[in-house]
Parts: structure tokens; sequence; C-alpha cells
């Protein structure tokens, strides 16, 4: 099957390894793209792109994520406290 | 001055004008769009604007790229002769921020209400998404203006905000969106999630100029970017509003309504950013999408971003520079003028008259505190009023000469700056610099500065009349 055939997601994300893919939308016009994107680092790809960003051994080692390390990334802003409810002392 | 409707008749005007390229071969999303846009950059400072037509897997798709990408684009944005320079948009630009308010106008219908989509929403099929960078973590909105309005103060029009944020597209009606805590929008979220409550918003994409150079701008909080494009566009801004009552603008081509779920920080990025670094990853905000709406045939407008300069260097060139302007002009009215235009103002140049001794480095203090200064100006350049802040070979003459670094830099340690600067350390925290490049005056005796050079009598005669010649020769 040609890369622009591709239909099934493929079994692993390109960047994180995750096993979590999914297909996200196909061409309007029949059997020229699919787009896919991991639920688990939300990456995203189209069959049609150069290899890098599809397959998971070419993809840029500088730009690769272990699912593991998610749950550390930085957050901003950071979330607020609730205020005490209306009332309250 | 003038107002356009929509973003259709601003690409009728560029075509026109031959600033807009129509591109009739078949491309693919990826790589030819952003590699397009990016060679147009590199082409120069008269680029066009670049119109996609004919996309692979697509029968009737359309992306423009480059909008306000040169300076002939950004005066044709401002009403203005598409040859106007740099200078003149600099204080026209100023001339109409200082009339701040203009009205809004408000209607019930809007053409992006043509078709709605509210039901089994999804934004990859909705949208000609594409991949900017080869790096990013996925397909991002990166020209479209975020409105909201502060849940503590729902119905004050006057701190509802209209912002550019970038966005990524991360399900099918899931979107991240970055909100540096230093924009307005990072107030509104603040509130609701104290509240306990998420955040409604409507993404507008695909606009007529001006606003998206308003929500680009860093005005004061209490200031509504649509009350600043009706001075800009000499006219009132006309809006509808959503069922949830923000103000969207009649013209744009797709409205994206959703909330930012309060609480919520999901992985985003990374992003090719306007420092032309990748942004990294972080845990940002997201947004669910509840409904689309959009014009028939809409054209989705989208911005290159690379290493400066591109399109987004253009949209933060004088929407930083003016507001910079006239907020220190009104502690210094001594101020002149002020050059933003370097990465979005991480470099400011400012031309000031002097009073006293040490004059220069407190207005350069000043900059540090304006609104945009404490998360940018990072490095401040102050010159003397005579010497044109936009012309580098001036700016440059003033620092050779007038600079003894004994003196005339000042560090400032550890001060707020936007964590998308890679010279934080650590992130959101950077020194600052003044580089006071003006003539020391009493009581500031030092150096040794005598007559400064000025022109023969009769030059800016003899400018004019060769200035004619010369056109004459190129005929």
């Amino acid at each position: 099957m040609s890369q622009a055939m591709e239909s099934a997601p493929p079994v692993v994300c390109p960047r994180c390894r995750s096993t979590t893919t999914e297909v996200r939308s196909t061409s309007p016009v029949k059997g020229v793209w699919t787009v896919f994107g991991c639920a688990t680092c939300f990456y995203a790809w189209r069959s049609t792109e150069p290899e890098e960003n599809r397959n998971p051994d070419n993809y840029p080692a500088v730009f690769r994520l272990k699912p593991e390390d998610l749950a550390n990334l930085p957050v901003a802003p950071s979330i607020p406290p609730r205020r005490p409810p209306t009332g309250s002392s | 001055m003038r107002a356009y409707q929509d973003l259709r008749e601003f690409l009728s005007v560029l075509e026109q004008q031959r600033q807009l390229l129509r591109i009739t071969e078949t491309v693919n999303l990826e790589p030819d769009l952003a590699a397009a846009a990016c060679a147009l950059t590199q082409i120069g400072e008269t680029s066009p604007a670049i119109h996609f037509g004919n996309i692979a897997g697509y029968t009737n798709a359309q992306v423009v790229m480059n909008v306000h990408g040169s300076w002939p684009n950004h005066a044709l944005a401002l009403g203005m002769d598409r040859d106007a320079p740099l200078r003149d948009q600099f204080f026209e630009f100023v001339r109409r921020y200082r009339q701040y308010p203009g009205e809004l106008e408000r209607v019930a219908r809007a053409p992006w209400q043509e078709v709605v989509v509210d039901k089994d929403v999804n934004l990859f099929d909705l949208l000609p998404l594409f991949r900017i960078n080869r790096g990013d973590g996925g397909y991002f909105l990166d020209k479209a203006c975020v409105v909201s309005r502060d849940p503590d103060d729902w119905d004050n029009d006057n701190i509802e905000n209209v912002g550019v944020y970038r966005l990524q597209v991360k399900g099918r009606n899931r979107i991240g969106i970055q909100t540096v805590p230093q924009h307005d929008i990072a107030i509104h979220l603040t509130h609701a999630e104290e509240r306990g409550e998420d955040l409604p918003v409507a993404i507008a994409l695909g606009n007529e100029p001006i606003i998206t150079l308003a929500g680009a701008t860093p005005m004061l909080y209490d200031q509504l970017e649509y009350k600043m494009a009706a001075v800009m566009q000499g006219k009132p801004y006309r809006v509808v509003k959503t069922a949830k009552g923000l103000d969207v603008p009649w013209g744009s081509e797709y409205v994206l309504e959703g909330r930012v779920l309060g609480g919520q920080r999901e992985p985003e990025g990374p992003f090719g950013e306007f420092p032309g670094y990748y942004s990294g990853c972080h845990k940002y905000p997201v947004i669910e999408i509840d409904r689309v709406s959009h014009r028939k045939d809409p054209i989705y407008d989208a911005t290159y971003v690379g290493r400066p300069w591109t399109e987004l260097d253009w949209l933060q060139a004088m929407t930083t520079s003016v507001p910079i302007f006239v907020q220190l002009s009104t502690t210094f009215p001594e101020v002149v003028a002020v050059n933003a235009l370097y990465t979005h103002g991480l470099v400011i140049i400012v031309a000031t008259k002097t009073r006293f001794g040490g004059f220069a480095k407190a207005v350069g203090m000043g900059v540090l505190t304006t609104p945009h200064g404490l998360g940018y100006a990072k490095i401040v350049i102050v010159v003397d009023a005579d010497v044109d802040p936009f012309d580098l070979k001036q700016v440059m003459w003033a620092m050779s000469v007038k600079v003894n670094p004994a003196g005339d830099i000042i560090i400032l340690p550890n001060l707020s700056e936007n964590l998308l600067d890679p010279a934080c350390q650590p992130g959101g925290m950077v020194s600052k610099m003044i580089i006071d490049a003006t003539t020391p005056i009493a009581p500031d005796i030092r150096g040794d500065y005598g007559q400064e050079l000025d022109t023969p009598q009769g030059t800016d005669t003899w400018r004019h009349k060769l200035g004619a010649l010369m056109k004459d020769l190129h005929k």
C-alpha cells in the first residue's frame, strides 16, 4: 500500500511510541491522505508528510517524547486555588 | 484610512495593488504551504500575500498566508499608500491609537453563520490544517483571534479581550491554548478557575487585517481591541454576539465556540515560535469546541513562523512599538519615537530628548515597566532625539560614539520575561540591559563631546532636487 493510501493507524506514535494512535481525518477527495493522531502525546501527522514526521525510526531524536515524562512537563499558567464559598469567614 | 469589511475585500485590494500571488498548481499541505510562505519572507520586504486554491485532497479549500507580511501590505492594511515609509506608518499608527476609543456596531447576523456544525465536531475535517515547522507537535491555528470576557465582570465591554494566541488542534474538538501569564486572557482564566468554572471563548479565524493587528497589540487591560480597531479603520467596528455573549467580528471566515476547561492542563507543543526557536512542551490549558460556524467556501488564514523576519514580525511591528511609545510618553513627553520591531520587542530602541544627566537611563527603566516591558524588552537602547530609531545605521553610529560601557550600561538582574525567550534562566526570568547611547549632558560630564558635525547649508533643497532628477534617470 502506498503511503498516501494508508488508512489504518500505524501501530505506534512516531513521537512517543505509544500505541494510542487513531485516525483523525481522511481527505475529502478519497485516498489522497489520512491524518493520524496520538491520544497520549497529542502528536498529529499526515500520511503524505515527509518520512521523518511519520516513521518512529526516522522521527528526529531531539523532538521525541517519553509518555512517562508528560506528567512532569512545566505547567503554565499555574492553576489558582478555588475561592472560598461566598459567606464563609 | 479604510475599513475593510472582511478578509475577502482586503485580498481583492491586495490583488489590485499587485500584492497577492495566486498559486493555481496543485500543492501538498506539507511541506509546500510553509515552504512557499518561508520563501516569500526570504525574497524581501515587499513580498505579496499568497493564496493557494488547489490543495491536494480537497476540491475547494483555500489557504492564504503572508497577508500582513511586508511593508506595502502593512500600509494597505492601514489604508495608507502602499509605498508609505516605515516612519510614516509609525506616526500614523500613533495618531490613530491616540484617538481611542472608537465605537462598536452591533448587528444580529453575519456571513459566518451560513454553515453551522454543532454535532460531532471534527476540526481535522472542518479546517485545512497543516504543519508549519517539521518539529511542531501537530497542527496549529496561529493567526486566529480568541475572544473572552472576565467572569468577575461579565458585562463590562472594556475588559472583553481579543487576542492572538497559538492554538494546537489536539483532538476532534479539543484545542490546546497558550495563555502567557502576561496576556489578558490569563487573567480571565484565573478568575474562572478561582470560581471553579470553565471560561467561554470564541475563536475567530480569517479576519480583515485590522482586528488581527489590534489583537496582537499589548493594550491596557481595560482597553477593548474592537474599539481600537474602530479608530484604526475610521469607522465603528461591526460585531455579532454569540449565544454566550462574546462579540465576534462580522467578517470572520470561521468561528469556533467553546470553553477553556477550568483546572485542566495538558501537554502542548512544541511549536516554532517568534524568537526563532521551538517552544518546547508544556502543560497548557485546553479548549473544548462545541460549535463551528463558517462562510460558504471559507478562506483559511495562517502565518509562517520561522527565524525572523517572517510575517509575524510585521504583525508585531507597529503593534508593539506604538503602545510602548504612547504609554511611555505619558510619563516622559520628551520621547519622540520607539522602535520595537525586533523579535516582538526583545530589543527596543527609544529616541528621546534629555533634560539632565541620567535622564536617558530613567527613560530606559520606564520602558521596562510598560505592560509589554514586563515580558519582553530585554535590551533597551536609548538614543538622542535627532537619531532616527528606525534607521539602524544612525543607531549604530550613536552606539559607536556615545557609549562608554563604564557608565552607560545598566544590567538589572532577575526580571520577569516571556518564557519563550530562550535566554531565560529559569524560564520566565531574565536579566535586562539598558544601553544609554545619548550624549552625556550636565551634570553628567563624562566624555569629550565638542561640536558634532552638521550638514552643509542647502542640503535639504539639493536632496529634493536630486531625488527628482534620479527618478527621471530611471524612467
